[in-house]
């Protein structure tokens, strides 16, 4: 039983992960908490479900969920984060805001396409099929979600260290006017990590709609707040810290869940998240992060 | 005029709360501390509030003061762990803060009424509290603001690197601005709760928060007008655009990108700004830029 729920926990925590992983990978690149990040999860979702409403199959739906919810995080940073940029170079605060500003933006579209409906992928669009390891059950769509976080992490992990565009990518969370010097489009890098961010996040939106079985507009918001918690404990900016603790928060909440009282779950996550900032504001697992991490000097 | 007020009656108190609130944000932004913090000061104050007057017998008036004084403490606590906090932590930390605050009042169900919240609360705040209320935290600010405290926390807010250097105690200058961001949250917090009937959780939520920091990214953070601007605007914006009710959302999300873009200061520091050029006929920015 308690192994059965430690298996749930892990299998939710690799859902933050991937959300939390573009979130965090904005912030070791521009140093900008990304408010918008909800909207675009959430937009993703909804691609998906509307996609597979229309006949498109399946594996097609969830390509251009990733594709659209990319592209609207690019949009996100040409709209809300250039042109504070092109003003100044201290937009912590004023990214905050254009960000949440968007989100609303997204979420009132959404909130109208739906007609404020909860959504629900038709029957039979994703197998229920359920496996029975060492006394455990799993189910297939669990599996497929771990494989896409290792695969997804692991190619995240490689095109930032090994490949020539995550030198770019690196160089400018490093430094922008350096890398600018050096050749290297710090706008083309925002572009792209944005993209990347955006497409993390939109098959998380779909892989969500798919666990609980139901897509609505205000589906973001919790992640959200989830993903605070997750890059604090991880350190802002840090990628493995963000896997790590992701996986960390998702056994601690299904265990707190399933044994305590309502409330106190989310009480006890944020107290821990409040403690962390206290005593290690970078992060439990900081030291261990990639280079695009860049904590607060 | 009379006429006016009694028509509009709701929406001006309406208009008065969230002045209040506003000015609880503002004080924390303006010394340079990006506390969100107050929505979590306001629900302590009206349960605390409500409570007070529902079980144990208080009058409004020394359980508006004991919401206040409690909810000071509250931010007097809370600036020991955030003093050492800066930027997006403080940000995310405040928003912890929160959040601690309104599960605890779903866990607390004896004392919170849990989900389904405390209900039948008398009606012991009018109009004319509010005002009141809203004056005495207008001269409060306004006063602190002409005395050292508010140079203080305009330099704080501009460089901290520099007020410290200028000889600045910043942990002094932050504590003080958390203890009256908090006294003033837990004010309108109390005032809201006996004025309403009822208080729930889900009032205090994430929702909140984003309407709270909206008044300020519209008003500004560095003046007096800057929250009553920032309180009008959302007042008076959804009457105006009646027609476009289905689409609130989408208008508040477009005014808020548009103003962080166009007008980084708020309309009201803009518009005291200019004010003040004209009068000292100097083009020096007397507000400060953004930096935070």
């Amino acid at each position: 039983m308690m192994l059965q729920q430690i298996l749930n926990g892990i299998a939710s925590g690799a859902v933050y992960a991937l959300f939390a992983l573009g979130f965090s990978l904005i912030f070791g690149v521009q140093r900008i908490l990304n408010l918008a990040h909800g909207g675009v999860f959430m937009a993703g979702a909804f691609v998906s479900f509307y996609a597979v409403d229309t006949g498109v199959p399946f594996p097609l739906a969830i390509l251009l969920a990733m594709v659209v919810a990319g592209l609207v995080s690019v949009l996100i940073d040409l709209i809300a984060i250039q042109p504070l940029r092109r003003r100044s170079h201290d937009i912590e605060y004023a990214a905050i805001v254009s960000t949440l500003g968007i989100d609303m933006m997204l979420i009132s579209v959404a909130q109208q396409v739906s007609n404020t409906q909860v959504l629900r992928f038709p029957f039979g669009t994703f197998p229920i099929q359920f496996f029975t390891i060492f006394g455990l059950r799993i189910s297939l769509l669990q599996l497929v979600i771990f494989a896409a976080v290792i695969v997804l992490t692991g190619g995240l992990g490689w095109y930032l260290n090994k490949t020539s565009f995550g030198r770019q990518i690196r160089a400018v969370a490093e430094n922008p006017s350096t890398a600018s010097l050096l050749g290297v489009s710090p706008s083309a890098v925002y572009l792209q990590t944005f993209f990347i961010a955006g497409a993390l996040a939109g098959l998380t939106g779909v892989l969500i709609g798919l666990s609980f079985n139901s897509i609505h507009f205000l589906m973001g918001e919790p992640y959200m707040l989830k993903a605070f918690v997750v890059v604090v404990i991880g350190g802002l900016g840090s990628l493995t810290g963000a896997v790590a603790a992701s996986l960390l928060l998702g056994v601690l909440q299904a265990l707190a869940v399933a044994y305590l009282p309502t409330g106190v779950p989310d009480m006890l996550i944020f107290a821990i998240l409040f403690l962390v900032l206290l005593v290690q504001p970078n992060g439990l697992f900081g030291a261990a992060g990639m280079a695009a991490r860049v904590g607060r000097k | 005029m009379m006429q006016f007020f009694t028509a509009n009656q709701a929406l001006f108190d309406f208009f008065l709360l969230s002045l209040g609130f506003a000015y609880s944000q503002q004080i924390v932004l303006r010394a340079g501390v990006f506390s969100i913090a107050t929505v979590g000061f306001v629900a302590i104050g009206a349960y605390l509030a409500g409570y007070l007057v529902t079980k144990s017998e208080f009058g409004g008036l020394p359980a508006i003061l004991a919401a206040t004084l409690v909810a000071g403490l509250g931010g007097l606590l809370l600036s020991v762990p955030l003093s050492r906090l800066r930027g997006v932590f403080q940000a995310i930390a405040t928003l912890a803060f929160v959040e601690i605050v309104l599960n605890a009042l779903y866990y607390l169900e004896p004392y919170t009424g849990g989900a389904m919240g405390m209900n039948r609360i008398p009606k012991l705040v009018e109009s004319w509290h509010l005002l009141i209320a809203v004056a005495i935290v207008i001269y409060v600010v306004w006063s602190i603001g002409r005395s050292g405290i508010g140079r203080a926390w305009d330099a704080i807010r501009q460089d901290e690197t520099v007020a410290a250097c200028l000889g600045v105690s910043i942990r002094k200058y932050h504590t003080l601005a958390f203890v009256l961001s908090g006294a003033i949250g837990g004010l309108f917090g109390a005032m809201q709760g006996l004025y309403f009937y009822t208080i729930t959780p889900e009032q205090f939520g994430f929702a909140m928060v984003v309407s709270v920091l909206t008044t300020i990214v519209l008003g500004g953070r560095a003046t007096l007008a800057g929250p009553i601007a920032g309180a009008l605007i959302l007042a008076v914006l959804p009457e105006i655009a009646r027609p476009l009710a289905e689409n609130r959302l989408f208008l508040h999300g477009a005014i808020l990108l548009a103003v962080i873009i166009f007008v980084p200061d708020g309309v009201g520091d803009l518009l005291v700004h200019k004010l003040r050029q004209r009068r000292n006929g100097t083009g020096r920015n007397m507000i400060g830029g953004e930096t935070s």
